[in-house]
């Protein structure tokens, strides 16, 4: 009678499968649930405690990150059951401000390991209890607690699973971190903490959005953004050290989670040197360290795409792209009177060259900052490569100035009888060599529309692009259309050549500049190559100008057309291959400043703690713009004076080769590249951001509040 | 190119339309100068660090709408804290960080009075919604503990205590940092635990 009154006992538990009460504690729904309808005795199931959140709240992981409080779990069971650790699935993160915190959002389920004793009597139901504490946040944090229930019929064998949470306990215990066998390191390295991990896991994975949740909250800084370099067996993370870094300490290991792109693995980490095969490859081809946390500051579409007019429009005034443009709307002038149709369809031409050359340039920049890449705005001069390259283009355009030879339609009408194609091909080149060229000289208002548009989707991105393009392309395309304008340019004359060659040296000075700058990157061999290669290609414009007349004059000059250009190739490879070593020297741009340090975020921190007030100047030897301001304001006497008068510390940020840490800072400030100018107030206060074109009375004045500040 | 032909006001324009100020965040170390600040208090009379020079000084990071900060509060444990560090002549300073809109933002009226209310023995609260200070020291909790010697050096950052809790019986038996310290500072003894978790509510940092 009795045996039948359990079994029916447990065949209606069974039919309401197991039993639990669900429970809303105000900002979420708590509950037990099983992952299956029954337990053996002596077998091990799995229990979850399932949190149900409003929107927009959140509770926490084991390490709450910068603030908050884990889920605890006091299970108050039958003698004889046991209860495991929480299995916690891998958090998100949750920025609050400059903060961020590890939790959960929307649904989770927190597994537990329940173990029946062997001696549980079959048919019978057991009452499993907890008291579930837990802080639920959203703004505010509140401090909830709900006492939970679940009836777990015992039964002879493993029951099936639970209709409704047996799969999903399963996926969330198969999705959970676990050990991989992964050897890990960590080494302080100048102010970061450099995590190595080298695995079979890591080996050839997509390591998407690479990122490590550490157990103890006070090993790394969770606000910091985590670079991710990857290696050929492993990934190298440079996180910011937390509190435990604090004094010269060091923790004796770091242990946590490393998560990329839906997959986790538990690890530990030694002190010690990387394990090989941890760097080397570049950022991952992935979405990157997402840099949760302190988020740039926000620039809607409307106002970057205007920001982005407006820097295109004053482009064209930059020492690097005049020259090239002033020529053609000299050129253009020759068209005047009467062949406005023509100029228009030049214009266009141009237009169509800039909008091309910047949506690849956009797209290049794009994809690389997709895959990870700490690289921002005038990106492409940080390779020497490219950099010497540019030096022989800007060679071959003061050549072609100075009237060594000819490209394309000749710019007096020597050349008039060729065909209108050809010039069309011309005006897009021409279009596309200015976008080239105007790269290093990012213009007030571009640094910060550019730098919104890195972090926003391609196609927010590209349309900031676009609009750049348009209002750099803008006043040629407008001199073209508006015959007005046109009538107003001067008339041609021979004063054109005059003009002409007087343009030419511009350009040989922004050739000098490149090779200056690719000094400053691969040292003193690199000279030597640049020189030569310089020299060979001069020889090749003055054949290919040597043919170009004797071709005018009747002849067809083949072999000297074709030593010209062999040698035109030889000087171009020469100069891209081998690869250039780096320079010995530390790049240093070189300011004037006897008491400029390099910069580094700790002696800015070191600085500030003394309630000092701090310059920093971000800059790159390829930058035009930074050298301009550097030689005309900063470098200059009264500027000079005001540093020491207001005792002003100034650090050289030098952005000449690639730095993560000043890409970082960069980007923190909404930036994509250099320049910016911070300057930081004695009173340890927020930086007063300079404008990226200076004058001496506001740099004087600005250092003048720094101190004042005090 | 000695001048760029631009206007200087419309450069200036330029600088405050695209000058938006981004927290820079440069961590404060243990045994160094203590970040230099200035902020008002309640009574809108201007503090500075270096108005203490030659005391000790704590910070204390708070929230009225904190339940951690409640917990201190609502057992007296805090103020206990403040009474005996003041009778020893430290320089207390409750920091309340809250921005505007956020559920503990207070202005200065309302300190005044939620001082009265708490029996805050607090020298001054500042009122540091613009997170200035905040930001110096990179709070991150309240409460969120500060120790500054009589050199201006910061020698204890931290936790109040070692529960992370909200609720008030997990203070009883709880190993008071900021006592420890205080009484390490005192005797003239290193401080036996100068670092510690920082644990409670984020500081409500405004946008």
């Amino acid at each position: 009678m009795m045996r039948w009154l359990a079994a029916l006992l447990a065949f209606l538990a069974l039919a309401g499968a197991a039993y639990a009460q669900p429970v809303n504690t105000g900002h979420l729904t708590a509950e037990l649930v099983p992952q299956a309808q029954g337990i053996a005795p002596g077998q091990t199931i799995y229990v979850a405690l399932r949190q149900q959140m409003l929107p927009g709240w959140h509770t926490y992981w084991r390490n709450p990150g910068d603030s908050g409080q884990p889920t605890e779990i006091k299970w108050a069971l039958p003698d004889g059951w046991r209860a495991g650790d929480i299995v916690w699935p891998t958090p998100v993160r949750i920025p609050v401000g400059p903060l961020v915190n590890y939790g959960y959002e929307g649904q989770v389920l927190l597994p537990v390991a329940i173990t029946a004793p062997a001696d549980a009597r079959v048919g019978q139901t057991a009452t499993l209890s907890a008291d579930a504490a837990f802080l639920v946040c959203r703004e505010e944090c509140v401090p909830e607690d709900a006492k939970l229930n679940l009836s777990l019929p015992i039964t002879s064998g493993p029951a099936p699973a639970d209709p409704r949470w047996g799969a999903l306990i399963g996926k969330t215990l198969a999705e959970a971190p676990k050990p991989a066998g992964l050897t890990a390191a960590f080494e302080k390295r100048g102010p970061d903490v450099v995590l190595a991990v080298a695995g079979a896991p890591l080996k050839g994975a997509a390591d998407v959005g690479a990122y490590f949740y550490p157990f103890d909250s006070t090993v790394i800084d969770h606000g910091k953004p985590q670079v991710a370099e990857r290696g050929p067996d492993g990934l190298t993370l440079t996180v910011t050290p937390g509190y435990a870094f604090q004094g010269g300490a060091a923790p004796k290991a770091i242990a946590g989670v490393l998560a990329l792109d839906g997959k986790a693995y538990e690890l530990t980490a030694a002190p010690g040197p990387p394990p090989a095969g941890t760097s080397g490859l570049g950022p991952p081809a992935a979405k990157g360290s997402p840099g949760a946390g302190a988020g740039g500051p926000s620039l809607g579409l409307i106002s970057a795409a205007a920001f982005a007019f407006v820097g295109g429009l004053i482009l064209n005034l930059m020492p690097c792209v005049f020259p090239v443009l002033a020529m053609k709307a000299a050129s253009l002038a020759a068209h005047g009177g009467g062949e406005e149709r023509r100029a228009r369809t030049h214009g266009l031409a141009f237009g169509a060259g800039v909008l091309a050359t910047f949506l690849i340039l956009a797209a290049v920049l794009i994809g690389l900052k997709a895959a990870g890449a700490a690289i921002g705005w005038g990106f492409q001069l940080q390779s020497p490569p490219v950099v010497a390259v540019l030096a022989l283009l800007m060679l071959a355009v003061a050549l072609d100035l100075s009237g060594v030879f000819e490209v394309g339609t000749s710019l007096q009408g020597v050349g008039s009888g060729l065909a209108a194609r050809q010039g069309l091909a011309g005006d897009v080149f021409t279009g596309a060599l200015a976008v080239v060229v105007a790269a290093p000289c990012t213009a007030p208002f571009m640094g910060a529309a550019i730098g919104w548009a890195l972090t926003q989707p391609p196609a927010a991105a590209l349309a900031v692009f676009v609009a750049l393009a348009i209002g750099f392309a803008l006043p040629f395309v407008a001199v073209t259309f508006w015959p007005g304008l046109l009538a107003r340019l001067p008339r041609p004359g021979p004063w054109m050549d005059v003009f002409r060659k007087v343009l030419a040296f511009p350009m040989y000075g922004a050739a000098a500049w490149l090779v200056w700058v690719l000094t400053l990157q691969a040292g003193a061999p690199a000279l030597a190559r640049i020189l030569a290669a310089a020299i060979v290609l001069a020889l090749a414009a003055w054949l290919a100008g040597l043919a170009q007349k004797r071709a005018a004059a009747g002849a067809r000059p083949l072999a000297t057309g074709f030593a010209a250009g062999l040698l035109a190739a030889a000087a171009l490879v020469a100069v891209v291959w081998p690869a250039y070593g780096q320079a010995q020297a530390a790049p240093g741009v070189e300011t004037a400043h006897a008491t400029a340090e390099p910069y580094s975020p700790e002696r800015l921190a070191a600085l500030r703690a003394q309630g000092k007030p701090v310059f920093v100047d971000y800059t790159a030897a390829w930058c035009v713009s930074c050298q301009v301001n550097d030689r005309v304001v900063l470098s200059t006497r009264p500027v000079v004076d005001a540093i020491h008068k207001y005792d002003v510390a100034y650090l050289t940020a030098d952005w000449t080769r690639r730095d993560p840490a000043i890409a970082a800072d960069l980007a923190r400030f909404g930036r994509a590249g250099v320049p910016l100018y911070l300057v930081y107030g004695a009173d340890g206060g927020k930086p007063a951001i300079l404008p990226a074109i200076l004058t001496q009375g506001m740099v004087i004045k600005a250092l003048q509040a720094a101190s004042k500040a005090r | 190119m000695r001048k760029l032909p631009l206007h200087r006001r419309t450069l200036l324009a330029a600088a405050l339309a695209v000058g938006f100020a981004a927290p820079a965040f440069a961590a404060p170390q243990i045994n160094t100068p203590a970040p230099a600040f200035r902020q008002l208090d309640q009574d809108g009379k201007p503090r500075s660090l270096a108005d203490f020079r030659g005391k000790t000084v704590v910070l204390e990071w708070t929230s009225a709408a904190c339940p951690y900060s409640h917990k201190h509060y609502d057992s007296g444990n805090m103020q206990r804290l403040q009474a005996k560090a003041r009778k020893q002549g430290v320089v207390w300073l409750t920091i309340i960080t809250d921005a505007p809109g956020t559920s503990g933002y207070m202005d200065a009226a309302q300190v005044r009075a939620w001082m009265k209310k708490e029996h805050s023995h607090a020298t001054a609260v500042l009122l540091d919604s613009d997170a200035r200070v905040a930001r110096a020291y990179e709070a991150k909790t309240t409460p969120h503990m500060f120790i500054i010697d009589k050199a201006g050096r910061l020698v204890y950052m931290g936790g109040i205590d070692d529960r992370p809790f909200t609720d008030p019986a997990s203070l009883k038996g709880a190993k008071n940092y900021v006592a420890l310290a205080l009484a390490d500072l005192k005797a003239g003894r290193p401080i036996a635990e100068p670092v510690t978790r920082p644990y409670g509510c984020s500081v409500k940092y405004g946008p």
